[in-house]
């Protein structure tokens, strides 16, 4: 009886057990390839919806997806630039082996949209993107004005040419920008110096809005920005893209022009040169011309690449440079002198139209060298080398007299070597990771014969830093981690009042993350990421001693400020549907020690006049925020998008408000399409979109002004996409501040001297063959 | 590939090289060629006729350090009597790097001009009238007339230089003009001496 009944149990257990296998244990296997080539896709994502599983494709192309049912599933491939896969699978056979083929495709996005993709950067926490009709809207715009697209995002800007990203209330040398994967190191620290480099290089920016310092190194406190080239060509084929942009305010002019090509003959090899160059005038407000706001820039990168199935290998070159007025009347002489024009309200001066820049300017070059390779040393394992080289000269040049006009009032010249080893891994495709050791020297030179005590020392700087990190993916849920540590030496000389003084100064510390994400559904996925951060004090905030020209400020640094610590904790609400998509962020974060620049109150008083004495202290701060944005498609036609973002950023300890943090702002718009895109006919689209800001009422005690009223800028644009054969043509008109409004924006430092930019009207043409 | 196999030395290489070609040059002294150190206020009495009449009076203000931190400027005070009329000339000097600023002022007259405030004309203890070579609105020499009847002793006058202020601005001609920030420019010097009369 007993036998009997173990016997049936056993029996049942047979039966269950090969139920089972019967139910769920195919297996899914396939290779995902672009079309063109057939070279393997990695990163893109496979996703099954009726089991809600999903895996991306390893380097190879492949991936495999374990423990199926049989019966119909729908499979979903999706990769950023090409068609969506979608089709249905009939699961029979024990395993299942399929090639999946994806086309490029003539990215065609509606309106400003911004898409968060996990592609592009390897990480779970809060990713914007602008590509494709989004990138080409703003396409002849700074790198700090074409981000204001990206939710989250403003500028802190010196007049309408100078602008910085801002990235979650964080700016300068709190975050960092990539060019092509190489640190951006410019003069970072400055207020009026704007990052060396030109959009027009990028076919996609990228920006992570968290603190991501273990993959990239110290200072991405508030976010990183990639700025990323085009994937180069692997087989033979020529693409050749042309943009043209006038503007009506400052009569400017834009021309870029980009070739790419693969080689016939040697397959895997690539190339591709671009090349941009823009000039404006003086730019107008409503009422005035701004004397002295014209601008002038050259740019140009090439690339070489070579990539087969174990190696691959690439040789990157970047220069930038440009020459910028500064408006004429913002340089002021002493303290009475600014008192009178904040006074004032607008320049002294009445300016006339000219491209003409005179003093004071900036003239900035910056040659950035990239040498990479990587190869695969066992199907999982890969290892990556990168070295780059960057020199940086700046100078500046204020009103002087009589010879000293010719001479720049400060001329700094800055070299930086940045290294990198890592080797990254992929094993069974749940385990992904990298460790990697990266390298940072940095030598700071004051060119002489300016005539004037410089602002900051001579230095070098190196640094070095280890790093680990690991992800851990299961069907919808990815899981990351991972640690670093740097260590940062700075030797610094100067001449003080004829003595010779020297520092040396030491940093460490370690940084760590962990995050996760979570794919609801295939149109739902939470995000959640905890990192901290690091950034040692910069040369400026440690050694700034004197009268910073022009500001009519007297700038006190401290040698004994120690390294600000962040921890920031961001979290993300991305749902995808059919009809729209919506992007919420919130975030929150904490900064030990936070640097920033004090008035003491006090006066400095020379024949020169009367200056504001300011210093650099430290204290705890805390900003937190969100970040909304989303758009919906009303029918085929009309198609809406809203995007808006709320910080907030307080001294934790004096309770009081920093300086410079953006106010709250909404930007809505509408679109209407009309027209068949077909070959010879054109797709036409209109929009129509409003800018709200709201006045910041949470103001530092100490401002030279009061922050300015709030503002609604509308905007009218349309555009026309043409199909000739082959090829696209798309012409666009946009006007901005269609109705000129007279307005003052609180994170531009001229709005103590001027208003913003006027009525603007800019004509485009995109033409790629 | 036997190329691509040696790619890591080139790497090394060029790594190596960077690296080592890549510091930071030694600071040097750098003499503020922009500041003027020391200006120079003298005062030569004139006649009725409009000649010099005795020694020249010389009133200083001086800050050795140019703009530093921490450091002062001494301004001597300009002692005058009563009901004279005096040719008052300035002298402008850099002395940390022995320069001669008035030359450069006067090289550089149609973007320079110096404007005279205070209560001491705003009490008509002093007039003043430009009295350049030439005709020209500049300050570096004027004729200064004092009251005989101040009905004070101590006053002070505040001395300006504009700097690439637009010199055909409406009132501008008047070394008095005290809206001067309107006609654009920036001021290269602004310094208020006590006045003392005897």
């Amino acid at each position: 009886m007993l036998q009997k009944g173990v016997l049936f149990i056993v029996c049942l257990a047979w039966a269950c057990a090969s139920l089972q296998a019967q139910q769920c244990t195919l297996t899914l296997r396939g290779k995902i390839l672009h079309l063109e080539n057939n070279e393997p896709i990695e990163a893109a994502y496979v996703w099954l919806m009726e089991p809600n599983k999903g895996v991306p494709s390893d380097a190879n192309g492949n991936f495999i997806i374990k423990d199926l049912c049989p019966g119909t599933i729908t499979l979903q491939i999706r990769f950023i630039g090409h068609k969506e896969i979608k089709r249905s699978i009939t699961l029979n056979a024990s395993t299942t082996n399929q090639t999946f083929l994806m086309e490029e495709e003539a990215v065609d996005l509606a309106g400003v949209e911004i898409h968060g993709h996990q592609e592009v950067a390897q990480t779970t926490t809060s990713v914007s993107s602008l590509y494709g009709e989004a990138l080409l809207q703003s396409r002849g715009e700074s790198l700090g004005e074409s981000l204001k697209r990206v939710a989250g995002v403003t500028t802190f800007s010196t007049g309408n040419t100078i602008s910085k990203p801002v990235i979650h209330g964080l700016h300068s040398n709190r975050i960092l920008i990539l060019n092509n994967g190489i640190r951006l190191e410019g003069q970072q620290w400055g207020a009026e110096h704007a990052p060396e480099i030109d959009p027009f290089l990028a076919d996609e920016l990228t920006v992570i809005k968290g603190a991501e310092t273990v993959r990239f190194g110290p200072e991405a406190m508030g976010g990183v920005i990639l700025v990323n080239p085009p994937a180069l060509p692997t087989s033979k084929k020529k693409i050749t893209e042309i943009n043209l942009i006038g503007n009506s305010n400052g009569e400017s002019g834009n021309l870029s022009l980009a070739h790419a090509g693969g080689s016939g003959k040697f397959s895997g090899l690539g190339y591709r040169i671009q090349g941009a160059t823009k000039r404006a005038g003086n730019l107008r407000t409503p009422d005035y011309i701004q004397d002295n706001t014209g601008m002038q820039e050259m740019s140009l990168t090439s690339t070489l690449g070579y990539s087969s199935k174990k190696l691959g290998a690439e040789v990157y070159y970047s220069y930038f440079s440009t020459t910028l007025g500064i408006l004429r009347d913002s340089h002021t002489g002493n303290l009475s002198d600014l008192q009178q024009i904040i006074k004032n309200g607008r320049p002294f001066s009445e300016g006339e139209f000219s491209y003409t820049i005179e003093n004071p300017k900036q003239e900035v070059t910056h040659h950035l060298t990239k040498v990479k390779a990587h190869y695969h040393l066992h199907p999982s394992w890969k290892l990556n080398v990168q070295y780059g080289f960057q020199s940086n000269r700046r100078k500046e040049f204020d009103r002087r007299r009589g010879n000293l006009n010719a001479r720049p009032s400060l001329d700094l010249e800055l070299f930086t070597n940045t290294a990198e080893l890592s080797l990254d891994h992929q094993l069974n495709s749940q385990w992904t990771g990298s460790a990697g050791i990266s390298l940072i020297q940095q030598a700071n030179s004051n060119v002489p014969g300016t005539g004037v005590t410089p602002l900051i020392p001579n230095y070098d700087m190196v640094n070095a830093g280890v790093y680990l990190m690991e992800k851990y993916m299961k069907g919808p849920l990815e899981v990351e981690a991972g640690l670093r540590y740097d260590l940062r030496s700075i030797s610094a000389a100067r001449y003080l009042n004829n003595q010779l003084e020297e520092s040396n100064l030491e940093f460490q510390n370690g940084a760590a993350f962990l995050g996760a994400m979570y794919q609801v559904s295939p149109s739902l996925s939470l995000s959640s990421n905890l990192g901290t951060a690091w950034r040692p004090p910069n040369v400026n905030e440690l050694f700034s001693q004197g009268l910073h020209h022009g500001a009519a400020a007297v700038e006190l640094g401290d040698k004994n400020l120690i390294a600000e610590n962040s921890l920031k904790w961001v979290n993300s609400l991305e749902l995808d549907g059919r009809k729209g998509n919506l992007e919420l962020t919130g975030y929150v974060n904490r900064i030990q020690n936070y640097i920033y620049l004090n008035p003491t109150g006090q006066t400095f008083v020379s024949l020169r006049g009367t200056f504001n004495v300011y210093e650099y202290l430290q204290a705890n701060a805390l900003f937190y925020g969100i970040d909304l944005s989303g758009s919906y498609g009303f029918g085929q036609q009309w198609e809406g998008y809203f995007k808006a973002s709320l910080i907030r950023a307080k001294n934790s300890e004096t309770q009081a408000y920093f300086p410079f943090i953006p106010s709250d702002r909404m930007d809505v718009g509408l679109s209407y399409s009309f027209g068949k895109q077909e070959e010879g006919k054109g797709k036409n689209r209109i929009t129509l979109s409003s800018l709200g800001v709201a006045r910041q009422s949470r103001e530092p005690e100490f401002d030279l002004a009061p922050a300015p009223p709030a503002y609604t800028l509308v905007n009218l644009g349309y555009s026309r996409k043409v199909e000739i054969g082959k090829n696209q043509f798309t012409a666009g008109l946009l006007v901005t501040n269609l109705l000129d409004t007279e307005f003052k924006e609180y994170m531009n430092r001229f709005r103590y001297f001027t208003a913003d930019m006027g009525r603007n009207l800019q004509l485009k043409f995109n033409y790629q063959f | 590939m036997k190329m691509l196999s040696k790619l890591p030395l080139y790497l090394l290489t060029l790594l190596t090289l960077g690296f080592a070609s890549c510091e930071s040059n030694d600071p040097s002294k750098e003499n503020d060629g922009e500041v003027i150190t020391d200006v120079t206020l003298k005062f030569q009495e004139l006649n009725p006729s409009n000649a010099p009449v005795g020694s020249v009076l010389s009133f200083k203000a001086s800050d050795p350090q140019g703009i530093e931190v921490g450091k002062t400027p001494t301004v001597q005070s300009i002692s005058l009597t009563k009901g004279k009329k005096y040719q008052m000339t300035i002298e402008l000097t850099n002395s940390i790097e022995n320069e001669d600023i008035t030359k450069e002022i006067l090289a550089e007259a149609a973007a320079h001009q110096f404007f005279f405030l205070g209560p001491v004309f705003d009490s008509n203890i002093f007039s003043i009238q430009y009295a350049d070579a030439g005709g020209i609105a500049l300050g570096l020499k004027n004729t200064v007339t004092v009251s005989s009847s101040p009905g004070t002793n101590n006053s002070s006058m505040r001395v300006v230089l504009r700097h690439e202020l637009n010199k055909s601005f409406a009132g501008a001609s008047n070394p008095n003009f005290s809206n001067f920030v309107q006609a654009g420019g920036e001021s290269d010097l602004d310094i208020t001496f006590p006045v003392i009369l005897n």
